[in-house]
């Protein structure tokens, strides 16, 4: 179990009542997303789709790595983490 | 008697609000900023209703006591996940009466029976036999009229595109095409009868038989539910369009032609409010206070709203950010000290 940080997006704020940077005790990076979406119920439509999965346009970072990359986003957390909420943006 | 109009843009929702005269305007700063806000109402007990939408975010639906204090609603509409849809915004919001619907993209109608809170799919419509033949418009696939019969609401109405309008008489449980009279935009080849493309609906106050419909293809009206439908175009400068309103008190209707669906511009480059005050069989333009020299901006299907007051207010805002009032019935026109995102919605409230 490691506590770990999670930063949201400005556009996000009213969902959680200004909280962008939360703290959070999770051992997964599934765990992590739980317990944010345990606190701030309005959070998981805006993050996750009818698939259950990111929305297409939403990435999420733990620590450097987009978990767009990885096989699985079942991957363990350690103290002092961080999962970041981005929107990808594209175009000029 | 003043007013309020939740101004909904691509980037946020604006409050305008007026004096007793509603001839001196205050426009707020934005609300839901950054947000597509595509739909407001208000129920009978005073509680306001917003629907938001997103890009990346996807939709969401909002309810205030006060405008000031918003609360996002947690189990608002949804797809369930086996259906393999998505929903990705909500057009309408409908709170009575009866019950509370809401009509969204990819086309479905919900409702709610506790002001809101939660939502049921309207399955006899969602699941018509036709719906793997739904095709989208230009706009998507969206469910973005409701109307209700006040005398008897287990009658109601729905609007898709681009597919047609269904009525249900027996409170949403089965729906039947309502689209006799209007030609279709894409015939389907299994279903004569959808393919229609309908850009908004409004019915008489009084005589729910009595609807009004803009169509891809014209302007219609049905005097029988919408079991038939003949056209009502004299005097319209084009077939084409999306807003359509009516003052209930005097049963004055109003539109915005645009050239085409191929150009989708006000015509001539004047823009220009239409009006029927004989149930839709003449149609007068109305240009005072309007721009009538190079004005290409749109209004979109929810961009133009009425006040019922006396005499009718009229709103409109514009693909351009602009938005017009008139607190005469439309004889003249003023334009709101702002220039806004593009407008998407426009919802106008009586403040008493």
């Amino acid at each position: 179990m490691g506590k770990v940080t999670i930063e949201l997006p400005s556009v996000l704020d009213a969902v959680v009542d200004g909280n962008r940077t939360l703290s959070f005790d999770a051992e997964t990076l599934p765990g992590a997303l739980a317990a944010l979406t345990k606190r701030y119920p309005g959070l998981a439509v805006h993050l996750f789709d009818e698939t259950g999965g990111f929305r297409e346009h939403v990435l999420c970072f733990h620590n450097k790595i987009n978990t767009r990359w990885l096989e699985s986003i079942d991957v363990p957390l350690r103290d002092g983490d961080t999962i970041t909420i981005l929107q990808a943006v594209s175009g000029g | 008697m003043s007013v309020t109009l939740i101004l909904g843009t691509a980037k946020g929702a604006f409050l305008a609000t007026s004096d007793k005269d509603r001839s001196a305007w205050t426009v707020g700063d934005p609300l839901f900023k950054g947000w597509k806000v595509t739909a407001s109402a208000r129920d009978d007990g005073g509680r306001y209703f917003v629907a938001t939408a997103s890009d990346v975010y996807g939709p969401a639906l909002h309810v205030s006591d006060d405008l000031k204090k918003w609360r996002q609603i947690e189990k608002g509409p949804a797809w369930r996940q086996d259906l393999d849809r998505k929903l990705t915004q909500i057009w309408t919001l409908h709170p009575g009466p009866g019950r509370f619907y809401a009509g969204v993209d990819e086309a479905g109608l919900f409702a709610s029976d506790d002001r809101g809170e939660t939502w049921s799919p309207v399955e006899g419509l969602n699941e018509h036999a036709t719906r793997s033949n739904w095709s989208p418009g230009n706009g998507g696939l969206c469910a973005h009229a409701v109307l209700v019969d006040p005398k008897n609401t287990l009658r109601v109405w729905c609007g898709i595109s681009a597919v047609g309008v269904f009525r249900s008489d027996d409170g949403g449980v089965s729906w039947h095409i309502r689209n006799k009279g209007i030609p279709a935009v894409i015939e389907d080849k299994q279903h004569k009868d959808i393919g229609c493309c309908v850009h908004g609906l409004v019915a008489d106050p009084d005589d729910a038989n009595t609807i009004y419909r803009r169509e891809h293809n014209g302007m219609f009206r049905s005097r029988d539910g919408g079991d038939s439908w003949q056209r009502i175009e004299n005097g319209l400068p084009s077939w084409f369009g999306f807003p359509i309103a009516m003052d209930r008190r005097t049963r004055t209707l109003f539109v915005h032609p645009m050239e085409s669906d191929e150009y989708r511009m006000p015509v001539d480059g004047q823009f220009r409010i239409y009006r029927s005050r004989d149930g839709g069989d003449c149609w007068e333009p109305l240009t005072n206070g309007l721009p009538q020299d190079g004005a290409y901006m749109g209004v979109l299907r929810s961009a133009m709203d009425v006040d019922h007051l006396d005499p009718c207010g009229v709103y409109v805002g514009t693909t351009a950010g602009t938005v017009y009032v008139s607190n005469d019935t439309g004889d003249s026109w003023t334009q709101l000290p702002c220039t806004l995102p593009r407008v998407l919605s426009v919802s106008v409230f009586n403040d008493g």
